[in-house]
């Protein structure tokens, strides 16, 4: 009982409060731990761990299989998916090379010329130089999957040098290196997929953004409002917007604001009608067509500058200082063994 | 002032004494600032969780996001559907995990007590097992430790979007009836809360990722924001050491916004040339 439950809470407390301490401690080894060794000692954990779960996920797909659940026909792909990942990683590199020694140069030409039928070709140039300063030994710049590829290949290209070697990349950098079947793997289904995932964000932010921009209460319509101006404010058109339509729409915004406060709807009328005039006679006066004399609140990219940069920037650095504190509590609470979540 | 208090503020002041008489000896130099911050801040939470325990009386607002979770809970039981908890996509060194863990343990409570099924979907293996044993507490604490089994927690994947798509997925196949997105979250935050969203689920998020907020905001029915999410659990277990380190930190708050306060004043002051003290270079800001 001890061990399952005292210890954990002695470890916890001794580790976090040397942990936090440790920071501001003159001393070498605690320093290493806690800048160094701690997060080490978490990495491998953690790594060891990955087997807890990725045989929690293969044990759930199987039994769903087996039991014939709902939707089992999903869990063959997953399964397929996972086993063919740890062949592609742990028992078969699929990274064969050929190395020519001793090229003739005559042949050199020839010889790009084949390469360009596996793997392309962006610098024919480049490539003819590249084989031209390695004649004695040049590594051809593709990895095979197949042994049987490669030798295909190696006969291939056979006459064109003395001597034509077969290799195989070493275990650990097949799964880094391009053209492998682990990098195949990667490049040809999981980052499309990851890239598809991804890519749905964008539909989702325009049906986020509907629900928000509705105008309901007097708090939408102020995101309604600041968003378009921030959106147009960061695209080209928002620069090539004349200051007249800015302070038009600033009299229009004054006029919904105080719209309640005047019962008369002439009156409103006229104050707005007079509001417009007004702005457009100053701008006249002013001469506000040209950039120079144009007062910032008229221009998009300023307000939408201005947005960013005051109001957005306060409102989140609040929320940044609540963060911070709930950490520092949350942590505190951990340290001294007040809340266990463990 | 009580002697409590006092004493606390006694210690804290010798141990800065301590710092400042062995600073570069014992202790880093350039670390001052943030030193007398954790000994502040400490006491502080230290003092109030102090007064909880000993019986002094508390208020915490309510806060609409945290009432909601039986309610979420109450729902998917009368719809006989179940209940989907993530966790988020960080390991177990984030504090955000572990909040949401502890939310966690709140939310299994509830459900072991409702008899409602409850989905665990994690992003790490050491969340899950952590996950597991909050879940496994909670339903001996409901008194159901009949209803528990271990895969309700499961491993999908340590990858971020392929987490999302397995999520996804879970969500459109079963169609839990309440999404609780607890945890540190980035861009596949507004993937999970849209697609719970399209199955008409009754969401409540909380996050400690300031730029995920406005996407939880947008899209879930509650979204616990900055400090609340990491006052949940306090709230929730109504235990009274809990709920003094939430009052200790809503005094540091204050703390902190007379210091920005002072330190703004007194900047203002020096470039106006009326004052000669640099509080920004005291504070080793500039």
């Amino acid at each position: 009982m001890f061990l399952k439950r005292q210890m954990p809470v002695i470890i916890a407390i001794s580790v976090g409060l040397f942990i936090l301490f440790g920071h501001f401690i003159n001393i070498a080894p605690v320093q290493q731990f806690v800048n160094n060794d701690a997060t080490q000692w978490f990495d491998i954990i953690a790594s060891f761990a990955i087997f807890l779960g990725a045989l929690n996920m293969l044990k759930l797909q199987v039994l769903k299989v087996v039991k014939k659940q709902r939707n089992w026909q999903y869990s063959i792909l997953a399964i397929v998916g996972f086993a063919f990942a740890i062949f592609a990683g742990f028992f078969f590199r699929g990274a064969n090379y050929i190395t020519l020694s001793d090229i003739d140069p005559n042949n050199v030409n020839q010889l790009v010329e084949y390469i360009s039928t596996v793997q392309e070709v962006k610098d024919t140039a480049l490539m003819v130089k590249g084989i031209e300063s390695s004649l004695a030994s040049y590594e051809i710049p593709k990895i095979f999957i197949s042994k049987s590829s490669a030798e295909d290949f190696a006969i291939l290209v056979s006459g064109l040098a003395k001597n034509v070697t077969l290799g195989v990349k070493p275990w650990g950098a097949h799964v880094q290196i391009e053209g492998s079947l682990f990098s195949w793997m990667f490049f040809k289904i999981f980052t499309p997929l990851s890239s598809t995932m991804f890519a749905l964000l964008a539909f989702f932010v325009a049906s986020a953004s509907y629900r928000a921009f509705r105008i309901r209460n007097f708090e939408a319509t102020l995101l309604l409002v600041a968003g378009i101006i921030l959106m147009i404010g960061r695209v080209p058109i928002g620069e090539f917007i004349p200051w007249w339509v800015v302070s038009t729409l600033i009299v229009f915004g004054i006029g919904a604001l105080i719209a309640p406060m005047i019962p008369d709807k002439k009156i409103l009328f006229g104050l707005i009608v007079t509001g417009i005039v007004l702005s457009s006679v100053l701008g006249i006066i002013f001469d506000w067509s040209l950039a120079i004399n144009t007062p910032g609140i008229l221009s998009i990219p300023n307000i939408s500058e201005w947005i960013f940069d005051y109001p957005t920037a306060a409102g989140s650095r609040a929320i940044m200082i609540g963060i911070a504190l709930g950490i520092i509590a949350t942590s505190f609470r951990i340290i001294l063994g007040i809340e266990r979540p463990f | 002032m009580n002697n409590k208090l006092l004493a606390i503020s006694g210690i804290a002041s010798i141990i800065i004494l301590i710092y400042w008489g062995t600073f570069g000896l014992w202790f880093v130099t350039g670390n001052a600032p943030a030193f007398v911050g954790v000994i502040i801040v400490s006491s502080t939470i230290f003092y109030y969780i102090d007064a909880a325990k000993s019986g002094k009386e508390i208020y915490l607002r309510p806060i609409s996001g945290l009432k909601a979770i039986e309610e979420a809970v109450g729902r998917a039981t009368e719809m006989g559907k179940s209940v989907l908890f993530v966790p988020g996509i960080s390991d177990m060194d984030q504090v955000d995990t572990v909040a949401g863990i502890n939310i966690l343990s709140h939310v299994a409570e509830i459900t072991a007590k409702y008899e409602t099924d409850l989905n665990v979907p994690t992003c790490r293996a050491i969340v899950m097992e952590s996950a597991r044993e909050a879940c496994r507490e909670s339903y001996l604490r409901a008194g159901r430790p009949d209803l528990y089994y271990d895969d309700m927690v499961h491993y999908i994947s340590d990858d971020q979007f392929a987490y999302a798509a397995g999520v996804n997925g879970i969500m459109i196949r079963e169609k839990p009836a309440a999404c609780f997105y607890q945890g540190k979250f980035y861009a596949e935050s507004l993937l999970l809360a849209e697609t719970g969203n399209s199955i008409g689920a009754i969401q409540i998020a909380g996050t400690g990722s300031a730029s995920q907020i406005p996407f939880f905001v947008t899209a879930c029915d509650y979204t616990l924001i900055g400090e609340e999410f990491f006052a949940a659990s306090a709230y929730l277990s109504n235990k009274p050491e809990l709920i003094g380190s939430i009052k200790g930190q809503d005094i540091v708050k204050f703390m902190v916004m007379l210091l920005m306060t002072s330190v703004f004043v007194l900047d203002t002051v020096r470039q106006m040339g009326l004052f000669d003290f640099n509080i920004l270079t005291f504070l080793g800001l500039s």
